[in-house]
């Protein structure tokens, strides 16, 4: 479970201060998969790299199963699975390499990480290119073999960047499925997403992020019950205030 | 601990995947450096050589009026050419290194036993060129005066050794390997710059290049602390710049042992004992580089401007050589205490085998490595801080 209370992160440009993110809080439970909608620059990828550890807020708490990130990173990291916004894999390296990389990263023994690299290679469908180096990788083949490096040590949330970037509709297919069956192992999946069918296809809760604040959250029908709206989309249009940037 | 470790097999096993990497690191700069080297040296000895041994041509303006000594000039393997009408000219312009002039009162100072006057016309502001040349000549023109002057003395029924009321003999002190030659003068720079800056590749590839490509967010979100995946990074660095210098070592060892270089024998004797110690000296200085190399791919914002700080690292290890060059002093305790400097004097003792104490190996190492951790500790601020993994 991750809870975040009343985040807020700026950060000093030359034209003065920028506030990323302005008091966001939200609950992400296990078993659920909660969706982070919000226009590009809404502060989706700041959030979730405070999320993750790799920037500090300026105020505000974050919970990972109990556990403030701003007491323990590490013990944080432990429990995390993180697809982030960079998601470079090592080119040198095949995705079976890299993936066992970041299983000796997480403490885990060879055996578990052949085990459970064999496990992921099947469940992404990527026997076919596992032996090979990750250089000349389509973006679809790159991106399985980031999100199986993220879920090598079996994490209980697991936290995914705009997972279906770039990816083609059959990947993102592929992709749904198995966010699915990680909210079905009882995990925590929180992901974030500019693109509003991919969220309302997914997600049991979706929280609405625009300039750096948490403008609704809920259910699909939550939402559309609160903006009196029977079409989501429009609904989204009106809690953010502009379609833009939204249908990208 | 096993973080450091799991860090520093990827990086390596990375770098020994990258052909270009292993191509420069352990073929092109270990083929070059002892090459080029082993080149100056013989051009340089050749070059000697020709000018102390091949015929000379050397212009003199009047010729006619010494027959003499124009006759034992060329008994001493020189061509008399006719000077150029313009001497200053000629010797300005480089055409030629050094002209004879003979005075017009040559003649009749000579009938009279005075000294008669002869002019050398060279410019003394370029002795690479023309200082072997001069010298030549100018040995020449000493030995037929002393010879003409002894003829003189007997002819008047004085004893030569008169006229020379001092003998000075020469005594060389140094030893055999303590007159090492150009191929092992050039040992301390080399030995230091490769240690210094030779994981210089890797260093900006595993942290500047490791952001760009954008790899570095999702390892820095892995429980593994920055400190350790830092110091993996560190090791990796070090332990391929020494694999590096051992490589460019031994072709620099082969290349002076087998090629026929020139005269002056460029014979290279590295005892094995010797060689161990070359590398405890250089030890800090390997650390030293690739903590230095980390820190600054660290800092720099992209690949590019930390390839941009190279120029100025390799200029780093020069000084030391540049300052000793300036003012020559005597060894002392504090001098093995500078980074370089100190490295630099004590790969020398080795390589003359004199016999260096404890405390002179305590002060440059224990100094070596606490500099290198100094920089460790910069170089772990910087991996702290929250630009470092945000590529865009």
């Amino acid at each position: 479970m991750i809870e975040i209370r009343d985040l807020r992160k700026s950060f000093k440009a030359k034209t003065g201060t920028v506030t990323a993110v302005d008091g966001v809080s939200f609950t992400a439970r296990d078993g659920e998969i909660t969706g982070l909608l919000g226009p590009n620059g809404a502060g989706k990828t700041t959030t979730l790299r405070m999320l993750y550890t790799l920037m500090t807020p300026d105020a505000g708490q974050v919970l990972v199963d109990g556990v403030d990130v701003a007491r323990d990173a590490q013990a944080v990291r432990r429990n995390l699975g993180v697809l982030p916004d960079a998601r470079g894999v090592y080119k040198r390296l095949t995705a079976r390499e890299n993936i066992a990389y970041f299983g000796r990263l997480h403490g885990m023994d060879e055996a578990t990480i052949a085990q459970r690299g064999a496990e992921l290679i099947a469940a992404l469908d990527m026997a076919d290119f596992a032996d090979r180096r990750t250089e000349g990788y389509s973006q679809g083949q790159r991106t399985k073999t980031a999100i199986a490096r993220a879920l090598v040590h079996q994490p209980r949330n697991v936290i995914l960047d705009e997972p279906t970037n770039g990816l083609d509709v059959m990947t993102t297919r592929a992709m749904r499925g198995f966010l699915r069956r990680l909210r079905e192992e009882g995990r925590c999946v929180l992901f974030s997403s500019h693109i509003m069918q991919e969220v309302a296809a997914l997600c049991d809760r979706i929280v609405v992020i625009a300039k750096g604040r948490v403008v609704a959250q809920g259910s699909a029908d939550e939402l559309r019950a609160q903006t009196g709206e029977a079409n989501l989309e429009d609904a989204f249009v009106k809690v953010i205030g502009t379609d833009e940037g939204l249908f990208a | 601990m096993s973080t450091v470790w799991t860090v520093f097999r990827k990086e390596l096993t990375d770098a020994f995947r990258d052909r270009r990497m292993v191509m420069v690191a352990f073929v092109i700069m270990p083929i070059a450096f002892p090459l080029i080297f082993a080149g100056m040296g013989a051009i340089g000895a050749k070059k000697i050589s020709e000018k102390l041994e091949s015929t000379l041509k050397l212009p003199v303006e009047g010729a006619e009026r010494a027959p003499n000594l124009m006759a034992w000039l060329r008994q001493q393997n020189l061509e008399i050419v006719p000077a150029p009408a313009d001497i200053d000219a000629a010797i300005r312009s480089q055409d030629e290194d050094v002209i004879l002039r003979i005075d017009p009162g040559y003649a009749d100072s000579w009938r009279g036993s005075e000294p008669a006057r002869v002019d050398l016309v060279f410019d003394s502001s370029r002795p690479m060129q023309s200082g072997t040349t001069i010298a030549r000549v100018r040995r020449l023109l000493d030995a037929y005066d002393s010879q003409v002057g002894r003829l003189r003395l007997v002819a008047r029924g004085v004893h030569p050794a008169v006229a020379s009321p001092l003998l000075v003999g020469n005594r060389d002190l140094a030893t055999p390997d303590s007159r090492f030659d150009f191929a092992q003068q050039m040992i301390p720079y080399l030995f230091i710059l490769f240690a210094f800056i030779g994981g210089m590749q890797l260093a900006i590839d595993s942290t500047a290049g490791e952001r760009e490509r954008q790899s570095l967010e999702p390892l820095l979100a892995t429980p593994a602390t920055r400190e350790a995946i830092l110091s993996g990074k560190i090791l990796a660095t070090a332990a391929f710049a020494l694999a590096g210098l051992v490589v460019t070592l031994l072709a620099y060892l082969v290349v002076f042992t087998y090629m026929p270089i020139g005269k002056g024998g460029m014979s290279m004797n590295l005892p094995v004992d010797a060689l161990w110690k070359l590398f405890v000296a250089i030890s800090p200085i390997v650390l030293l580089g690739a903590c230095l190399l980390t820190a600054l791919a660290a800092f720099a914002k992209s690949y590019r401007e930390a390839q941009g700080y190279l120029p100025m690292l390799m200029f780093l290890p020069m000084i030391p050589t540049l300052f000793l060059m300036i003012s020559p002093v005597k060894t002392q305790l504090w001098m093995l205490a500078v980074p370089f400097l100190g490295q630099n004097q004590l790969i020398l003792r080795i390589l003359r085998k004199e016999a260096i104490l404890p405390v002179e190996w305590a002060v440059c190492l224990g100094v070596g490595f606490l500099i290198a951790g100094l920089v460790w500790f910069v170089a772990a601020r910087l991996y702290h801080r929250e630009q470092l993994a945000i590529s865009g």
